[in-house]
């Protein structure tokens, strides 16, 4: 997943960065701690009072509120409209698409049905095709990923900086200069012949060093106690991983999900290397071949219906997880 | 060796053993990750250092060898020099301009209002969508006479617009002075959502108290967020200008959506990673292509380095 | 132990890659089958109807129009060689990058799609399988073919490719606004004049600021690229100068806008939507034209210009076999016929193509197109590097355009240079 500027990937190369807020602020401040495992040490002054702050300022806090809703509510509308002319616009005929009219004149299904037809293959072994295979690359991803992720977070071993250096330097290599090698290789070892193309792809994308990142900066952030209180009483580290650490991690492997599912549902790229037979295509392999549809140049409403279906999933997938997924990323991706 | 040390010898024993049985562990675990990691990525990268040095036929392999050649054509060639400025300009320029949003962003939602959440999930909306989806839309508005087009005159905005060069029907993503910069608005909109969560991540990782201690002390909310805020969010920083460079100098699907496989227009849409594609399917010059990939990679192997010494480098400061 | 990791995959990647071929780029092999299926002896005829076995046929598809024709055909074709089952491989998106990842790989499909404008790249890296033995073989009679068409397909006196069907550029006017094609440059220009300002109309023409029209427009008025050999530049002479200049004027003069200009995604979409009267299309426009009826149109030939004869230029893909491919007599009994007069009927008389055989029956609405056959010059395909030239051509031109400065100095050096770079490294 790496066309459009990416979400979680890449970052520090440091594997133990200070907490934050060590380093910034003032021996007159308060040392702040890694979010909800910091220990913060309070000044005498504040804790012996405790006043209500909100007295001084109380008007310039209100007027400030207000103007926040304004932008916010701006802003929010300017995330909208761009869909919703889409949406507004697949309903339209040819000629009013260009036009200004929020309501269709005429409003006509024609451009879905004309979109619903053209689509090769049909619109629902798209979905299942592509459904499969981000399905299988999520699993992957939170398997190995935590694998990877704890183990860099928790466990000692030899060489494991320049390893996770070699991890993110990964993330620096084009998809399109490896497109050829990765190809050869599925070619020479007989991937290339009807489920197997599925299954190269699953391998390209089963592991992405934003998981193993990801997973591992929310690894670090969980005590270390509870790891020792474990040790104590006997478990050895698969145990502790598996019983302890990984049901701590859900908001990242929430997260982790919700990523790599989106990616791999919008991706285009490893699809279109790897697949031969049209009747494994997913979903934005077809609807490229549908826009493409060459020098018969834009004919926005069908366009937009495409592009309604292939955003529709994912929305319905994030209003769902979105509260696990943002502070999944939240909790993770920041915090030392 | 003390009488100490040798009083404990099976401590120091079973804690080697146990040392042992910890790197075998992270070996596990991380073995079949790095494996895959090595033969898809690390694999191709060695690889294509090694195709730099030849004239390489894509089919039948090396034809002739070139040393630094590759490079040092890659490096004269004047498209070459276009992919890199323009590369260097996007990343240069959409990298600050999304963090501020991101960051902007993250400072409002942070307060306590209503309908936070929503707002919050609004934000990263327009990340969701494919960038097939998102440039499709993107044409369709900034279209010369498309939706941005119309508002603006409604708005009676024009004669603003005029002012600095732009007709009534610009054509703002194929006229090659703006198409690049239409793009880095196109990002910054789609990405300014995860960068306001990222954000909104460091910012609640900063007490309370530190807000009530400022207070305290008489600073006004500007002053807060400059001297305080700001400076805590360093790590925050550090992570998100590091995404964010890393995938703008990798940046290709926009720009071949938005203009074509040539840069187009006139060449203001030439990437790095789009001249890379270009030498090795177009030109079918694969030994120059993967000087190029090289080239790049030590191109944001470095830019990552410098941000590393820039945010992670400074000393502690007082407030 | 990553060392030997390291030198696992390396190794792994450099075999995969180096394996297969000669090791010699450029030396294509002659005849030969080297694939599986009933080994021919190389002297003996070559018998199409005697061949069995199966056939991938790699192709983009550009419309499902056009995918109903070429089902069409390949139903015909099953019935006369029913020993021989075709599978399709349709390719999304960038087919010339698909196509060169198999070729790296050894493993292209059987039979495939090629385009002009990268025929002699193909050919110069040794991807193509050599026809010449299967043609003469099978005593397959290629004097039909356009030899403008046919020629951009051979290498070095080797065909390496059929022409499956081929376009020219013609002149398509809106008849209501010009119910009298011009027939020469300087009527065109005196109608576009004429046009300037009419209500409705966005400009009069739409015209590409590329050479891919622009060079039918160089020949019409008496440019060139290349010199009458080929091998050194033509654009800095002072005819090609006078013709580019001329062209840009179009531009300058508001005769002409470009597509992006008028917010359209091409010319064609321009004419059907009424914002333009005249756009300078291939027979492809003819199937979009179908989606605006309230369009009359017709197309007309290129207007002659200084040069005194009628040119224009022509557009065309290929069929042809890999060097790697693995059933090669299978794919050669399936483009013979394709390219036949057979088979090419049945893909064209649907009108979802033009003919590149002059013994095939033009479909209706294409004789112009078919007409300007006569004439054309390729239009891609003529020259190595040539997608270089065009690019440099047209950077410089669409500059010249939105800076409004039109001049075609700046235009005519940065071809050159490419010109001169690209036979160059030949």
């Amino acid at each position: 997943m790496r066309s459009a500027p990416p979400p979680p990937e890449g970052g520090g190369t440091t594997p133990d960065r200070s907490v934050p807020g060590t380093s910034a602020t003032s021996s007159a401040l308060v040392a702040g701690g890694g979010g909800d495992a910091g220990v913060t040490a309070v000044l005498p002054a504040t804790a012996a009072k405790r006043p209500e702050i909100t007295v001084v300022g109380d008007t310039s806090r209100a007027w400030r509120i207000r103007i926040a809703y304004f932008f916010l509510i701006a802003y929010a509308l300017l995330m909208f409209v761009p869909f919703a002319w889409t949406v507004i616009t697949s309903f339209k005929t040819l000629e009013d698409s260009v036009r200004l009219t929020i309501v269709p004149q005429p409003f006509t299904t024609a451009a879905w049905d004309y979109a619903l037809n053209n689509l090769q293959p049909n619109i629902v072994q798209m979905f299942f095709n592509s459904f499969v295979i981000a399905i299988a690359v999520t699993i992957t991803n939170v398997v190995l990923g935590s694998f990877a992720g704890y183990a860099f977070a928790r466990l000692r071993f030899p060489g494991r900086g320049i390893l996770f250096l070699l991890v993110l330097a990964t993330l620096m290599i084009p998809d399109q200069l490896r497109m050829i090698p990765i190809y050869s290789i599925f070619n020479s070892i007989g991937f290339n012949k009807g489920v197997l193309q599925m299954v190269s792809i699953v391998i390209v994308l089963a592991i992405s060093a934003s998981s193993v990142f990801l997973l591992r900066q929310y690894f670090l952030t969980i005590p270390k106690d509870l790891e020792e209180a474990a040790r104590i009483d006997g478990a050895g580290h698969w145990t502790t991983f598996l019983r302890v650490m990984l049901p701590l991690a859900s908001p990242a492997i929430a997260a982790v999900t919700i990523l790599q599912f989106q990616g791999t549902w919008n991706g285009f790229f490893w699809p279109f290397v790897l697949i031969r037979d049209q009747s494994l295509w997913t979903l934005p392999l077809g609807l490229t071949q549908f826009r493409l549809v060459g020098g018969f140049g834009t004919n926005w409403p069908p366009l937009m219906a495409t592009v309604v279906l292939a955003t529709v999933p994912i929305l319905i997938l994030y209003m769902f997880f979105q509260r696990y997924f943002v502070e999944g990323i939240a909790a993770s991706g920041v915090k030392g | 060796m003390t009488a100490a040390s040798q009083a404990r010898p099976s401590k120091v024993a079973s804690k080697r053993v146990g040392e042992r049985q910890e790197a075998l562990a992270g070996y596990a675990l991380i073995a079949v990750p790095m494996l895959l990691f090595l033969v898809l990525n690390i694999g191709s990268i060695l690889y294509a250092a090694f195709i730099s040095l030849w004239q390489w036929n894509i089919r039948t392999g090396p034809v002739k060898f070139l040393g630094p050649n590759n490079y040092f054509n890659a490096l004269k060639d004047p498209i070459f020099q276009s992919a890199v400025t323009n590369t260097i300009y996007y990343t240069v320029i959409w990298v600050p301009l999304t963090m501020a949003l991101g960051l902007f962003l993250a400072v409002i939602v942070n307060q306590k209002i209503r309908g936070r959440t929503f707002f919050r999930g609004a934000f990263y909306f327009p990340a969701i969508a494919s960038s097939a989806a998102i440039s499709t839309i993107w044409i369709f508005i900034m279209n010369p006479f498309g939706l941005f087009n119309q508002v603006r005159g409604i708005l009676g905005l024009n004669p603003l617009f005029s002012l600095i060069g732009f007709g009534p029907t610009q054509d703002w993503l194929g006229d090659y002075h703006t198409a690049m910069n239409g793009i880095i608005i196109l990002n910054a909109w789609t990405t300014s959502g995860t960068f306001m969560i990222f954000y909104l991540a460091a910012l609640q990782a900063i007490p309370h108290e530190v807000y009530e201690a400022a207070a305290i002390d008489g600073a006004g909310a500007w002053d807060t967020f400059r001297r305080i805020t700001f400076p805590l969010l360093r790590p925050g920083h550090f992570f998100v200008a590091t995404v964010g460079v890393i995938g703008g100098l990798q940046l290709f699907d926009q720009a071949v959506q938005i203009g074509n496989v040539d840069g187009a227009p006139a060449n203001s849409l030439m990437t790095l990673v789009l001249y890379l594609y270009n030498a090795a399917f177009k030109r079918l010059q694969y030994g120059s292509a993967a000087a190029a990939g090289v080239l790049l990679f030590l191109i944001i192997f470095g830019a990552t380095l410098i941000q590393r010494r820039l945010f992670e480098g400074r000393e502690p400061t007082t407030a | 132990m990553h060392k030997r990791f390291l030198t696992l995959t390396f190794a792994t990647m450099f075999l995969a890659a180096a394996c297969g071929g000669t090791g010699e780029s450029g030396a294509p092999s002659t005849g030969g089958t080297g694939g599986s299926g009933t080994p021919a002896e190389s002297e003996s005829a070559f018998d199409p109807a005697s061949i069995s076995g199966d056939v991938t046929l790699g192709q983009w598809e550009s419309s499902p129009a056009e995918g109903t024709a070429l089902k069409a055909a390949l139903d015909a074709f099953a019935v006369k060689y029913p020993n021989i089952k075709v599978t399709q491989t349709t390719i999304p998106g960038d087919y010339r990058a698909a196509m060169v990842t198999k070729f790296g790989a050894s493993d292209p499909p059987d039979l495939f799609y090629i385009n002009a404008e990268y025929a002699p790249e193909w050919m110069s890296q040794g991807f193509l399988q050599s026809l010449d033995d299967y043609i003469q073989r099978q005593g397959f009679d290629t004097s039909p073919f356009f030899p403008d068409y046919l020629s951009i397909f051979q290498q070095d006196g080797v065909t390496y490719g059929l022409p499956k069907d081929g376009n020219t550029i013609a002149m398509a006017v809106n008849t209501d606004l010009v119910p009298n094609p011009p027939t020469t440059m300087d009527e065109l220009v005196s109608v576009a004049q004429g046009l300037k300002g009419k209500s409705g109309l966005k400009a009069p023409m739409c015209l590409n600021p590329s050479l891919d029209r622009g060079l039918a427009f160089l020949y019409a008025q008496g440019g060139s690229l290349l010199n009458a050999d080929g091998t050194a530049s033509a654009i800095d002479t002072a005819e090609s100068k006078t013709a580019v200049q001329w062209y840009m004027d179009l531009f300058k003069d508001g005769l002409g806008q470009t597509n992006t200009q008028l917010g359209d995604g091409w010319c064609g979409e321009a004419l059907g939507k009424g914002d333009v009267a005249i756009a300078f299309e291939g027979g492809w426009l003819k199937g979009a034209m179908d989606a605006f009826p309230k369009i009359k149109w017709q197309f007309a030939e290129m207007p002659t210009g200084t040069s005194g004869t009628k040119v224009t230029i022509n557009y065309t893909a290929a069929y042809g076999i890999g060097v790697d491919s693995k059933n090669k007599d299978q794919a050669w009994v399936l483009m013979q016929y394709l390219t036949g007069p057979e088979g090419m009927a049945k893909w064209t008389e649907g009108g979802i193509a033009v003919p590149s055989r002059s013994d095939v029956a033009v479909p209706a609405g294409f004789e112009t197109i078919v007409k300007g056959a006569d004439y054309a010059k390729p239009g891609s395909g003529f020259m190595p590097g040539y997608p270089d030239v065009l690019k440099a051509f047209g950077d410089a031109f669409l500059k010249q355009v939105t800076d409004k400065t039109y001049d075609a100095g700046p235009v005519i050096d940065a071809t050159k240079t490419a010109i001169t770079t690209a036979l160059a490294s030949q």
